[in-house]
């Protein structure tokens, strides 16, 4: 036999065997997982709906992003950054800017009509197609989940469920590490808790620097977010200049942040951030 | 008839003649296989997807549809001049989703509308090169890039925004395979890529920003390669890539096998890819998943095609698996026009509705 003939031959049972060794891989039959295929505890279990302004989010998290979006969005390649896993999907959506339009944030709190994210599921976004891809329409119990905690103020997952010991910081815009494209004249701290701002306004309890030189920037204010009260926003008196920062807070010795419960921030937290774009040196 | 329309018709009637008689090529990864052709051969893009090249056009007309219907003089070939060319697709469908325990839907809708452009600016050379999504909804670009071919034919660099290339480019975005590598005609990226066509081989690394389409938001960087070898009947490659990224946000890293063989009517595809992610869950997750294919081209403009897709979303999880089997009937009837009418059977883990899914589908495929 010619030896193109032979190659021909042997790639043909090759592929034959490949071929019934990938469809010989079965579905699992779920056994002992919850309704995400997560081990019982690891995950919410996929419970249905249930109206709770204390777990609205985590409830999302369970029913919609980790079991449907996660599938491509999550890890270090989700589309357009859009990271909807459980570690990462409040961070990734809320007051965070659309990338396919700029204009509005993926969720906007107090307003679903102007939320990026949901006019994607409802199928009214200006660009693109309907999510989940492919997938079909949420259901409309889904549908008004989400949009009844957009409408409340996207709060966080209630502290009970993230931080049992303390209060953390659940996410910072710009992000530790983020290379920021766009001017920016406020950093965002999101707290696994509703946080004291009476404390976040003592001295040196928020700080925010220029890196290279360790020069405080000033401050213009430091406020909870209207309607929601996980969240501080922390304001420069100008525009920031390109260049490296960092965002401090004090989480040691007596004084310190702490929640409205009384927890206390649980370590000194940091993040640093380049701004590309930015107001006058 | 005038000298005039004899010099315009000869060669086009020549080059359709020779087209009868040449394998035959296609966007879709299948057609490739059934040719033994590279995916540079139908179009613009070596690594395949988007704009026809004049063969491509031209066999689309002739040897994809099951009658032509339009005349055979001046076929379009989606040059318009001596520079530009231009071509598009539009995917309208109608599609029904039933998922256990929720009522089904179905809806008419709009998947895409594409509009490519290339600019030859220095023919065999330079050229600029815009995939443009028109709808649904505002227009935003897919792919935007330069390619400059440092050997005509051979070796190109490219520089913008591209499909990455790893393992097969399917029609399918929503493929298992494809969802895991998260790359797909869906998410391009920014950067620089490096291709080079040898005989056989074929070989492409690109360097990406590794943001799926998204702002660079670190200094991380994603590498990709995919290496091909296509002898004729069957063909081989493998595919790898790795996502530099902080470590608040984890690594991620797969690689990939894929290969196709046709024999007469009928060609086989497979790829199976392996990803480490390390910014899932507490520790990170192994991931795999797999694709099978199955075509028979029953005869001009028809064909059946048979997947079978598998998904392994946490290997250390046991009973965690999903799988995915379509059936789909590919209708050319005339040129560029397309109708595709499938099934698909999702199963997952009886837990999960939604994985647990079955679509029905009917898409109409214009395209030029």
């Amino acid at each position: 036999m010619p030896p193109i003939q032979l190659y021909r031959h042997r790639a043909a049972l090759a592929l034959a065997g490949a071929t019934v060794l990938l469809t010989s891989c079965t579905p699992g039959d779920g056994v002992g997982l919850d309704a995400n295929g997560r081990p019982p505890g690891e995950s919410g279990g996929g419970q249905p709906p249930v109206v709770s302004e204390a777990n609205a989010f985590r409830t999302i998290q369970d029913t919609i992003f980790t079991p449907i979006c996660s599938v491509c969005h999550a890890g270090a390649s989700a589309p357009l950054g859009l990271r909807l896993d459980s570690a990462n999907a409040y961070a990734a959506i809320v007051n965070v800017p659309s990338v396919q339009v700029s204009s509005l944030r993926r969720i906007n709190p107090g307003d679903p009509t102007n939320s990026y994210l949901l006019q994607k599921v409802e199928g009214r976004a200006a660009v693109g197609s309907r999510m989940p891809l492919g997938g079909g329409a949420l259901p409309q119990a889904s549908i008004d989940l989400l949009r009844n905690w957009i409408a409340a103020g996207a709060k966080p997952p209630a502290a009970s469920l993230v931080a049992p010991d303390g209060l953390e910081v659940t996410s910072t815009i710009p992000a530790n590490g983020e290379v920021s494209v766009s001017m920016v004249n406020e950093v965002t701290v999101v707290f696994s808790e509703p946080v004291d701002v009476a404390l976040a306004l003592a001295a040196n309890q928020v700080q925010l620097l220029a890196e290279r030189t360790g020069e405080r920037i000033a401050l213009q204010s430091i406020t909870l977010q209207e309607g929601n009260d996980s969240v501080l926003k922390v304001r420069p008196a100008a525009a920031l200049p390109p260049g490296s920062y960092e965002l401090r807070l004090n989480g040691s010795g007596a004084a310190r942040l702490a929640g409205v419960s009384g927890r206390m921030l649980k370590r000194d937290f940091s993040a640093a951030f380049l701004v590309t774009v930015g107001g006058a040196q | 008839m005038s000298p005039l329309i004899l010099s315009r018709l000869v060669p086009s009637l020549a080059l359709i003649a020779a087209l009868f008689m040449a394998p035959s090529a296609r966007a879709e990864p299948y057609l490739a296989v059934q040719s033994g052709l590279k995916c540079a051969q139908c179009h613009v893009n070596p690594t395949g997807g988007g704009l026809r090249t004049p063969f491509g056009n031209l066999w689309a007309q002739t040897q994809l549809a099951a009658r032509k219907l339009g005349s055979n003089k001046d076929p379009w070939t989606g040059q318009v001049g001596q520079v530009l060319s231009i071509g598009g697709n539009v995917r309208a469908n109608y599609s029904s989703i039933q998922v256990p325990h929720q009522q089904s839907s179905n809806a008419f809708e709009l998947q895409e509308a594409r509009l490519y452009l290339d600019m030859a600016l220095i023919q065999n050379r330079l050229s600029v090169y815009l995939d443009e999504r028109m709808g649904p909804g505002n227009a935003d670009e897919l792919e935007a890039n330069i390619r400059l071919w440092l050997k005509p034919g051979s070796l190109y660099i490219k520089a913008g925004q591209f499909y990455l290339p790893f393992g097969w480019r399917l029609e399918d975005d929503n493929a298992y395979v494809r969802q895991l590598s998260g790359i797909s005609m869906q998410t391009p990226d920014r950067g620089v890529e490096i291709g080079m066509d040898r005989g056989q081989w074929s070989l492409q690394l690109a360097v990406t920003n590794g943001a799926a389409g998204g702002p660079e938001v670190d200094d991380g960087k994603q590498v990709t390669a995919r290496l091909e070898f296509v002898p004729g009947a069957w063909r081989v490659g493998i595919s790898a890539m790795h996502n530099n990224v902080p470590e608040t946000v984890g690594d991620r890293t797969g690689v990939g096998a894929f290969g196709g063989y046709h024999w007469r009517q009928f060609s086989l595809l497979g790829e199976i890819d392996l990803f480490k992610d390390k910014g899932l869950g507490a520790s990170g997750r192994d991931l795999m998943a797999s694709f099978a294919e199955a075509n028979w081209r029953m005869r001009q403009g028809h064909n059946l095609k048979l997947t079978y897709e598998w998904y392994e979303p946490d290997r250390d999880v046991s009973e965690d698996e999903q799988a995915r089997t379509s059936l789909v009937y590919e209708w050319s009837p005339m040129e560029y026009l397309q109708a595709r009418f499938g099934f698909r059977y999702f199963h997952g883990i009886p837990q999960n509705d939604f994985q647990n899914r079955r679509e029905l589908f009917l898409q109409l495929h214009g395209f030029f």
